[in-house]
């Protein structure tokens, strides 16, 4: 079998095999690679099982339980649209909506050229400015709709 | 030249207010030093930046890059001890906030901080428990259990090894305190985690924290280190260690057995209790799991005692709550008082009425779980016996208040459908009723449902309250019925039958 090796993968994974008594950590090693290329491929199941000695399918479902666990290459920004309960009350519904007019793109889809991916979150206790927008790890407040090209300008 | 010495708070929603830019803005300013703190609270007037004065701290309210000639001028600030926001709250959890950096562990020291794992330190662990029974404090991550009673079983169980972990999940949208602690007084959770270890015999202790809170994470990771340095980790006869764990997106993950399974790598799913943490929890070994406002408030109990504490607030409720306002109010922000004043009295003292333009329509307490409360229901006061007798949470503290332009049933399918997406999926009458529930609603709201959509929501509600394994499932309901209890016109005018009647 030939197992394509993306760069940085096994360097990612090395300290994260399990040193006896420990047992291995399936979240942690998948959030270990995920810091290194962005997200975790399905197709880097079968080298991350193998290093913590597990089989595809437990590593699998670990992978596909966890929301922020990405199986799909990244865009350049993440832009991360609020829904929990201070900033629906805010009509973060309306934020969202601007957004999507704004860059064009349904939620949970990347805009073509890859500059935006556009996604809902629960809460980022951010609730006492909100409505909010998470962008990358910058955390907005008190976002309004026509405040929205603004907002995402500096980020190309 | 002389350099004015200016503070303003670096918390995240502060920065989201606006703080980060003020501080790009004045970097290259000689004529001021900025110092960055912890928040206030009062985030209704972030970014706020204050400066010292003979008669205590001034402060200028939602400022903006032009502002500086007049704060350096010293001209039009308020007294921050007269903002009526602040002035009416009891601090002791939060005293530190807006006065001291974060990471300065000398700052923590001087304002009567690692005063209580000294206190512990001198105690046996059986004397911290008995400490932790006269405090009455229970846990305030939302099921309020008393905190000694858990901390006695892990103390008597035997076993080499035993953990504690600070649940920094913070699932419950509307709440926000306990990433101000992680973010703005740091040491505060590692010294209420440093007790409980001493109390039990751990030797190791996790903080599970939400992979939303990117700042919470690293300032905890720098605390630790900062902590590790001044050789507070070392007990005298064993080793201690702390480490920050990042989780990755799930509300069920705050379930302490979900949350213990997810920091074994797993998929984070609820188990069956019993067993229960205290006894067989992180690798089956004797676990303390509590929120990370409860470690942060057993400080000030060893260093004031316990009986202090059982001083405040009322019967059943004893010490402060940490009130997180969100949501349509003109005042959000953190609030903690002593337990027992009504929702109507917090949202008239603190909340300030409505935001510019909105009326009231409702209120919620406790999360994506908790009751909705109509305007006539807000004289129930503020205290965990009095809400469980009406059916209703206060959870970890969140209110959010909703104006009269939301639609409820829209509001009654978001929740179902934020059910339906977190179950974890053990138990069916969770993951199957969650799904059952967000279609009925789905179907109201497109004008399709029929009286009996209503009827049959009841049921399935109430199989859903009696026979699910976790809160979330066995929650779930009440919001959607305290929905329909008090705004059913809303529901019944989008029934097709009523429809067909027009
Ligand atoms: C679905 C669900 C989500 C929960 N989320 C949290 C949470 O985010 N933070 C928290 O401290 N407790 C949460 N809990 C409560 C925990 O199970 C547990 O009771 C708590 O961490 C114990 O700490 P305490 O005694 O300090 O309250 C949740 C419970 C359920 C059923
Ligand atoms: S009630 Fe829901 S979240 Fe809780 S155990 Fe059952 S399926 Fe899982
Ligand atoms: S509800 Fe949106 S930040 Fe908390």
């Amino acid at each position: 079998m030939t197992t394509w090796h993306r760069p940085g993968l096994a360097e990612a994974l090395e300290p994260c095999r399990p040193v006896p008594p420990a047992k291995p950590n399936i979240l942690k090693t998948l959030l270990a690679v995920q810091t290194v290329l962005g997200h975790v491929p399905t197709s880097a199941i079968p080298q991350i099982a193998q290093v913590l000695g597990l089989t595809d399918a437990q590593v699998a479902g670990v992978l596909s339980y966890y929301s922020d666990i990405r199986t799909r290459s990244p865009s350049r920004h993440l832009i991360r649209v609020c829904m929990g309960e201070s900033c629906t009350a805010n009509h973060g519904g309306r934020v969202l909506r601007a957004i999507q007019d704004h860059v064009r793109v349904a939620v949970g889809d990347t805009t073509p050229e890859g500059r935006f991916t556009v996604e809902k979150m629960s809460c980022a206790g951010n609730c006492a400015v909100s409505p909010t927008v998470m962008i990358d790890e910058d955390v907005c407040g008190r976002v309004t709709p026509s405040g929205v090209p603004s907002l995402l300008e500096p980020y190309t | 030249m002389k350099t004015t010495r200016l503070y303003l708070s670096n918390d995240t929603s502060s920065r989201a207010a606006g703080a980060g830019r003020l501080a790009d803005a004045w970097s290259e300013r000689p004529e001021i030093q900025l110092i960055r703190t912890s928040p206030r609270g009062a985030f209704f007037l972030e970014p706020m930046v204050e400066r010292d004065t003979p008669n205590g701290r001034e402060a200028w309210f939602n400022v903006v890059p032009d502002d500086l000639p007049r704060i350096v001028g010293g001209m039009g600030g308020t007294p921050v001890a007269g903002i009526p926001f602040l002035k009416q709250q009891t601090r002791f959890t939060f005293a530190n906030f807006g006065t001291t950096e974060p990471l300065a562990l000398d700052e923590y020291q001087t304002r009567g901080g690692l005063k209580g794992l000294e206190a512990a330190r001198s105690l046996s662990p059986e004397a911290i428990v008995e400490e932790l029974r006269i405090s009455r404090l229970r846990g305030r991550g939302g099921a309020a259990f008393p905190v000694w009673k858990k901390w006695q079983v892990a103390q008597q169980t035997g076993s080499e090894q035993k953990y504690v972990v600070a649940n920094a999940d913070e699932g419950d949208a509307g709440t926000y305190c306990d990433r101000m602690i992680m973010e703005g007084d740091p040491f505060r959770l590692i010294e209420g985690m440093l007790i409980c270890a001493q109390a039990i015999g751990a030797t190791r202790g996790y903080i599970y924290c939400r992979y939303e809170y990117p700042a919470a994470a690293q300032t905890m990771r720098f605390a630790i280190q900062k902590a590790r340095e001044a050789d507070l980790l070392d007990f005298d006869d064993y080793p201690f260690d702390l480490e920050v764990v990042v989780g990755a997106g799930s509300y069920v993950c705050g379930e302490e057995t979900a949350l213990l399974e997810s920091l074994e790598g797993r998929r984070g799913v609820v188990l069956a209790k019993p067993p229960y943490p205290a006894e067989s929890g992180l690798y089956g070994k004797p676990t303390i799991v509590s929120n990370v406002l409860t470690f942060a408030t057993i400080p000030n109990i060893l260093t004031s005692g316990g009986a202090w504490h059982a001083s405040l607030g009322t019967e059943g409720s004893r010490g402060t709550m940490a009130i997180q306002l969100g949501g349509r109010v003109k005042q959000p922000g953190l609030v903690e008082i002593p337990f027992g004043l009504t929702l109507r009295e917090v949202l008239d003292r603190f909340g300030g009425g409505m935001a510019p333009g909105s009326r009231f329509k409702a209120v919620q307490v406790g999360g994506p779980l908790g009751s909705l409360f109509p305007e006539s229901h807000l004289d129930i006061s503020i205290c965990y016996d009095t809400f469980a007798q009406a059916g209703a949470i206060l959870g970890h503290g969140g209110i959010v208040v909703y104006d009269d332009e939301t639609n409820m049933v829209e509001l009654a399918r978001h929740f179902m459908a934020f059910t339906a997406d977190e179950s974890c999926g053990k138990c069916t009458p969770c993951r199957v009723g969650s799904v059952r529930g967000r279609e009925i609603l789905e179907r109201i709201q497109s004008g399709q449902g029929t009286a009996e959509d209503l009827i049959l929501l009841s049921d399935l509600g109430e199989t859903m309250k009696t026979a699910s394994l976790c809160a979330l499932g066995g929650r779930a309901p009440y919001p959607v019925e305290t929905a329909i209890e008090h705004f059913g016109d809303e529901f019944r005018s989008k029934l097709s039958a009523f429809n067909l009647k027009q």
